[in-house]
């Protein structure tokens, strides 16, 4: 008898929390079909081939399309990466190769984890103080806001991002290969590159697309930094136009043309990110495969 | 000259005609314990083995070196090395020449030391923090721990081969020829010709020649270390280190390894640690057996197994202690 309850008792707990386990997982579902729904849904009757390949008209019946601002989205990006790859890239295998060596090694990682943390807005702050004011007092005004100012910011975020993915992955390279590489006569910088990186490969360059897609859809970096703009450019040295910042205008401003457009926006931007995710994987599961030896 | 007659025929009990005057121990002691020992295994008691339990007592007896492997032209010195991790002293005084041209392989239990005094021979040890050491190791005569003396070209000296199979992740031809690629070699028939030479060697080349630009993790683990091999003499290194290669592998890949060490050892000179002791006594010229960070015994292989001069190493290769 009082088995058989223990028994039942057993299941009911095991029901319950089952049920809940799939409660949590179906709201978070249910939430982004929503969001996802909703944006296709208005977002969609607003996409067209004019949207984008046209720029801003000035006629707010009529706004034309956002073709400036994903041009400028791309190049921001593809500007910020250039600098902040690098850059992070140097920094992770300087964490996970050379530990404790000259600096310790430990207040840096730390100092890059709370740079991870760091509000984009104060990003942005730091980017229009350290450089949108100085270059403008450089050139006589003649730059001030621009595209540089704006990836600057961008790899600001992208450097601690990428630094501490390459140091994890790098540490996941097992001690094996460098002690191999070593034996055989191969300095610390020929085993890093041909062996370690190599072998990491695909860690990294997860690492780096998720920085990428992460600074694709910032906003507030580039508020005082790329400004924003109207006009199609593909020069970094003016005020530059970005897909999160033609929205935000749009959204926030009185005309129902605009805000159709704003959604469409929207769409194209989520469009981009997914394509990031998709080749994150692609890489990775390639990877895997490499590492496995198919 | 390995000792093949052992591969069928394990050492058994050891003839008493043909024991050595051993010092220590009386004959008439002696035979007591080989019938305790043949009775009861390890129930021998504190006391029976005098050169262990001076080590134990942290003493470093003056080890059993046979005449026969101190007369031949060594490739390796070995003199009085000494080496600390941290505070913990990990080899005392190790005195030891490696013949050239010859097997020498190093046996005894774990955490003896055979691994480290391998890796001291490539300086792979200064890899590890708190590391130091005293005396030599002579490679042709030069002091590899003398002051100013580069590591890089050191180990482009010397060839090793580990314990677990460590192909890079790249194609097998990367694979042989890296020691070459980062020594600045680009031409294509120079990489060519000594991939195929050392693949040959390695008895690998049959099987991998129609995959080169494969990668070399797509290998089985027997093949993967018949590749670490190949990579490790695609320079035609002085000594090849080999650090417990087979423990990692299946009887039948073991075999083939073995056949190829012996091979290999035609050409190079060989310095192999193993737990092995069978393994031991079928490839190697000359045997030294150790014991926590002392080398205990050191002669043929033929010797150490069949007329060893102590107690110790006798029981220890017969698997009675150890």
């Amino acid at each position: 008898m009082s088995r058989s309850f223990a028994e039942f008792r057993r299941r009911t707990i095991s029901s319950i929390m089952f049920a809940l386990c799939a409660g949590g997982a179906s709201l978070i579902i249910a939430i982004l079909l929503l969001v996802i729904g909703y944006l296709v849904w208005i977002g969609v009757s607003s996409l067209s081939w004019d949207f984008l390949t046209t720029v801003p008209t000035g006629d707010v019946a009529n706004p034309g399309g956002m073709r400036h601002a994903i041009d400028g989205t791309i190049i921001l990006v593809a500007l910020a990466s250039a600098i902040g790859v690098p850059i992070g890239v140097l920094a992770g295998i300087y964490l996970a190769e050379y530990p404790g060596e000259h600096v310790a090694t430990g207040p840096l990682r730390f100092l890059a984890d709370v740079l991870t943390g760091v509000p984009s807005i104060v990003v942005g702050i730091l980017g229009y103080e350290l450089v949108v004011v100085p270059v403008s007092r450089w050139t006589h005004g003649s730059v001030s806001f621009s595209g540089y100012a704006g990836a600057a910011a961008l790899a600001f975020i992208m450097i601690p991002i990428v630094a501490r993915t390459t140091e994890e992955m790098l540490r996941l390279v097992p001690r094996s290969y460098r002690e191999g590489s070593l034996a055989l006569g191969a300095t610390r910088a020929q085993t890093i590159f041909r062996v370690v990186l190599p072998g990491a490969f695909g860690g990294v360059a997860t690492g780096i697309m998720l920085a990428m897609g992460r600074i694709a859809g910032e906003t507030a970096p580039l508020l005082f930094t790329a400004l924003g703009s109207r006009l199609l450019t593909h020069n970094p040295a003016e005020p530059f136009p970005s897909l999160t910042l033609q929205i935000y205008t749009y959204a926030t401003g009185p005309y129902p043309e605009q805000k159709r457009l704003a959604w469409a926006g929207i769409l194209v931007l989520l469009a981009m990110l997914f394509v990031v995710n998709l080749s994150i994987r692609i890489v990775a599961s390639r990877h895997a495969r490499m590492r496995m030896g198919a | 000259m390995p000792v093949s007659s052992l591969m069928t025929q394990p050492p058994a009990s050891p003839k008493p005609q043909s024991e050595p005057p051993v010092v220590e121990m009386p004959p008439r002691k002696r035979a007591i314990i080989a019938v305790g020992a043949t009775a009861g295994g390890s129930a021998l008691a504190g006391g029976q083995y005098p050169v262990i339990d001076a080590i134990k007592r942290g003493e470093t007896p003056e080890p059993r070196r046979h005449e026969s492997v101190m007369g031949v032209p060594s490739v390796l010195d070995i003199r009085d090395f000494q080496l600390w991790y941290g505070q913990n002293k990990a080899l005392h005084g190790i005195n030891m020449p490696i013949a050239e041209g010859k097997i020498t392989s190093i046996i005894g239990p774990s955490g003896c030391g055979k691994s480290t005094l391998l890796r001291s021979v490539n300086r792979l040890n200064d890899l590890v923090d708190g590391v130091r050491t005293a005396g030599t190791i002579a490679l042709q005569g030069e002091d590899v721990y003398a002051r100013g003396v580069d590591v890089i070209s050191l180990r482009k000296r010397l060839g090793m081969v580990f314990q677990k199979p460590n192909p890079f992740p790249m194609s097998i031809f990367e694979n042989v020829v890296y020691a070459l690629r980062i020594s600045g070699e680009r031409r294509k028939a120079v990489l060519g010709q000594a991939c195929e030479k050392a693949l040959r060697q390695a008895a690998l080349w049959d099987e991998v020649k129609d995959r080169l630009k494969g990668s070399a993790m797509g290998l089985s683990g027997g093949q993967q270390q018949r590749l670490c091999i190949a990579r490790a003499i695609v320079c035609e290194p002085q000594v090849l280190l080999l650090d417990e290669p087979c423990s990692a592998l299946d009887p039948i890949a073991t075999l083939r390894i073995e056949e190829l060490i012996l091979e290999i050892g035609q050409r190079y000179t060989v310095l192999i640690v193993t737990h092995n002791m069978q393994q031991a006594a079928r490839v190697s010229d000359f045997t030294a057996f150790m014991y926590l960070g002392r080398l205990v015994e050191y002669g043929r292989t033929a010797d150490i197994f069949q007329l060893p001069r102590l107690r110790e190493t006798e029981d220890y290769v017969t698997g009675r202690f150890g």
